[in-house]
């Protein structure tokens, strides 16, 4: 009895080791095989997307077959650096960010040159779309969609406290705060355990203060932190946080629980990427979106954003069929734009050549805007290489905790960036 | 037999895939956390050569906060002696008793160590939540609103807040190795005090007590130890945070390799833990060995 259990046994594992080995389809012997590194897991907004726009490229193009895992965000970001570290073991294709993320690979000559490859598509792909991805002159990147940092707004609640529209104005938006705290409505959920999505806050509020140019020269390294009005910005934020603008417990909560809390209607606002465009527009009847109000209106204007491309697909220099995948990126870059945007997790960094009559109405709202964008900055954390970084996250996370003020923030930074 | 013992080579190609294995899995990162401590690098591009500037650094800047880590980290150790170990020994000697119902509370202590730490992360994290948490429920509900706090978003209560259910969940290691111990010994000498009059307090103070004493100095230092490398539930708890109150050396460690990438600083961290965990055990065993 216990030879034929032994035996069952093994015979179950060699076929589940078996199974493992065959996880995906395998190719064709004619067919030419691309391996693709991604983030669309199953629960990321752009995995139908992905879907779809492989399965488009794999039917335009019988003789070749994309095999495509994806990993969670962060360990992503472990599992790619330690690739690029290695050297051995990377796919043909990886999604990148943009910025001084892509840029480190760059500097180690890991990735392939795209220029060539992007010829054909200049015309449906704005060059000013790959500039963040663009290094001493040349292309590394193919971006999909693109974000801002957008104020999305509960017109319900807004509605309690006689609002009929998002508040444009500073002013406007202290006095709609303070009605909806008087009717104990609490107006922004902002998850402290995450501080990237404070960065959603303080961001827009110093580039309306100082300027998107000067905001654009202190991420680049080119400019200084040592600005008085930067104390000033974070000083407001500190304001609206004592005002108890702010859900005190999202200093415990992660994004997706006040997100959550945003679209059960506990928070009458909800600040960050446009890519939630999507959940937001099917999650709450009746919202809008907005930017965050003009602080000085010497230095910046209503349209300046926080944003750009920087979700992008990449080619690796080791790669053998490297030119190939770099035109298979560009292709897929497209579809999974076009895809994207129709579905609201992002902006199209590609000109729609497709029906957009069906775009939800929040991501063509977010459109409308950028459309009439006249600045913009990136992502901190995106722009600025990993260590600077974090120093300033740690900086950023202080201001949430109100552990330091404006004036400790700005010389921090000044000590410890420049 | 005696002749196979005698042939060094035969025993030599029997213990070399053992060997083999433990220098490259063991040995050989450890050389190689070795020498990138000395490196100032990216962990992609050129390495710059720096000496112990890493080591330097770490013990001096206040930016990095490796001495607050390292107390949190010293902190949880100290409790993890002081409050599990004996709080396991109780339970060991209370079930090496032959209770009924041994084998079922043997069954639940153990519980938590046989499930994912993810998965006690997410639990305790819906525990302490500070809108439907059952813990703040439980205080308001018993009038005690002014107790309900923001557990682990705020920095006065986040680091005890992670370290509950860090004890908790090894308790019941603990215990096994204990009850293991208190199961080895010979019941004739519990009778044989029992027939001299002794109470259960004298015979596990006298007899069973010196008898597990070296599975006592075993879990000293797998708690201590473990406190050092202590990371998984943490990292889902809190991830080092608010504002690096729950910081410990291995949260620091992965926050330098993989959010700064500096694999240089990580791999100083790395070095020094490893240092730690060996000169902890070491003194726990020399404590041990002064005692007896």
């Amino acid at each position: 009895m216990k030879k034929i259990l032994a035996l069952v046994l093994t015979l179950s594992m060699i076929f589940a080791l078996a199974i493992c080995g065959t996880g995906t389809a395998s190719a064709a012997d004619d067919q030419t095989v691309l391996t693709m590194w991604c983030i669309a897991t199953e629960s990321d907004a752009n995995r139908p997307a992905y879907e779809k726009a492989i399965a488009a490229f794999e039917e335009a193009h019988p003789d070749i077959k994309i095999e495509w895992e994806a990993f969670e965000n962060e360990s992503y970001k472990t599992k790619i650096k330690a690739a690029m570290n290695a050297g051995t073991d990377l796919p043909d294709i990886f999604f990148t960010w943009s910025g001084a993320f892509l840029g480190d690979f760059v500097d180690a000559g890991r990735v392939y040159c795209v220029n060539d490859a992007y010829k054909p598509f200049a015309d449906q792909l704005p060059e000013v779309m790959l500039s963040n991805s663009t290094y001493g002159g040349d292309h590394y990147a193919i971006p999909l969609t693109y974000n801002i940092v957008t104020l999305f707004a509960n017109m319900d609640l807004l509605g309690e406290v006689g609002w009929d529209h998002v508040p444009e104005t500073y002013e406007d938006l202290t006095a709609c705060c303070d009605a909806l705290v008087e009717k104990g409505i609490v107006p922004f959920g902002c998850a402290g355990k995450e501080t990237w999505c404070v960065t959603e806050y303080l961001e827009p509020i110093i580039q309306k203060t100082i300027g998107y140019e000067a905001l654009n020269d202190i991420f680049s390294g080119n400019g200084t932190w040592n600005d008085p009005a930067i104390a000033t910005a974070v000083d407001t934020l500190q304001e609206m946080i004592s005002k108890g603008y702010f859900d005190p417990n999202g200093m415990a909560l992660g994004n997706d629980e006040v997100k959550a809390n945003f679209i059960a209607g506990k928070t009458a606002f909800y600040q960050n990427g446009s890519w939630n465009c999507g959940e937001v527009n099917d999650g709450v009847a009746n919202a809008a979106v907005g930017l965050f109000p003009v602080m000085d209106a010497e230095k910046a204007t209503y349209g300046q954003v926080i944003g750009g491309p920087s979700d992008s697909l990449a080619v690796t220099a080791s790669s053998p069929n490297a030119e190939l995948a770099a035109q298979a990126a560009f292709e897929l870059g497209k579809e999974i734009c076009h895809y994207g945007y129709l579905a609201g997790s992002g902006l199209p960094a590609w000109t729609p050549d497709y029906d957009t009559s069906e775009v939800k109405p929040l991501v063509a709202d977010v459109a409308n805007i950028v459309a009439a964008s006249d600045g913009m900055t990136l992502f901190g954390d995106t722009a600025m290489s990993a260590d600077p970084a974090n120093t300033y996250l740690d900086y950023v996370a202080l201001v949430y905790g109100s552990e330091i003020n404006g004036t400790d923030f700005v010389e921090g930074l000044t000590n410890d960036l420049g | 037999m005696h002749k196979q013992y005698s042939n060094k080579w035969q025993i030599l190609v029997f213990l070399l895939p053992a060997l083999i294995l433990f220098c490259g899995i063991l040995i050989a990162p450890i050389g190689a956390s070795l020498y990138y401590s000395f490196f100032d690098w990216n962990g992609i591009g050129a390495k710059t050569f720096i000496g112990l500037s890493n080591y330097k650094e770490l013990f001096h800047s206040n930016a990095i906060g490796f001495m607050k880590a390292l107390r949190n980290s010293l902190l949880l150790a100290a409790l993890s002696v002081f409050l599990q170990l004996p709080l396991a020994l109780a339970f060991a000697l209370t079930l090496g008793k032959r209770i009924k119902g041994e084998r079922f509370f043997l069954s639940v202590f153990f519980m938590p160590v046989l499930i994912s730490t993810v998965v006690i992360g997410q639990l305790w994290l819906k525990i302490y939540n500070p809108d439907y948490g059952i813990l703040n429920v439980f205080l308001r509900s018993i009038g005690l609103d002014n107790l309900a706090q923001i557990w682990l978003g705020n920095k006065k209560t986040a680091l005890g807040a992670v370290f509950v259910p860090t004890l908790w969940q090894y308790v019941g290691y603990h215990m096994l190795l204990l009850y293991a111990g208190v199961k080895s010994v010979p019941y004739e000498l519990r009778e044989a005090a029992m027939l001299d009059g002794a109470s259960d307090a004298q015979i596990n103070r006298y007899i069973v007590l010196p008898y597990i004493k070296p599975i006592i100095r075993i879990s000293v230092i797998f708690a201590v130890t473990g406190s050092l490398k202590s990371f998984d539930l943490i990292y889902v708890l809190t991830n080092g945070g608010p504002l690096h109150s729950t910081e410990v050396p291995s949260t620091l460690m992965i926050s330098m390799l993989f959010l700064r990438n500096r694999f240089g600083m990580g791999s100083t961290i790395a070095v020094l833990l490893i240092l730690l965990c060996f000169g902890f055990a070491l003194l726990i065993n020399a404590i041990f060995k002064e005692e007896n």
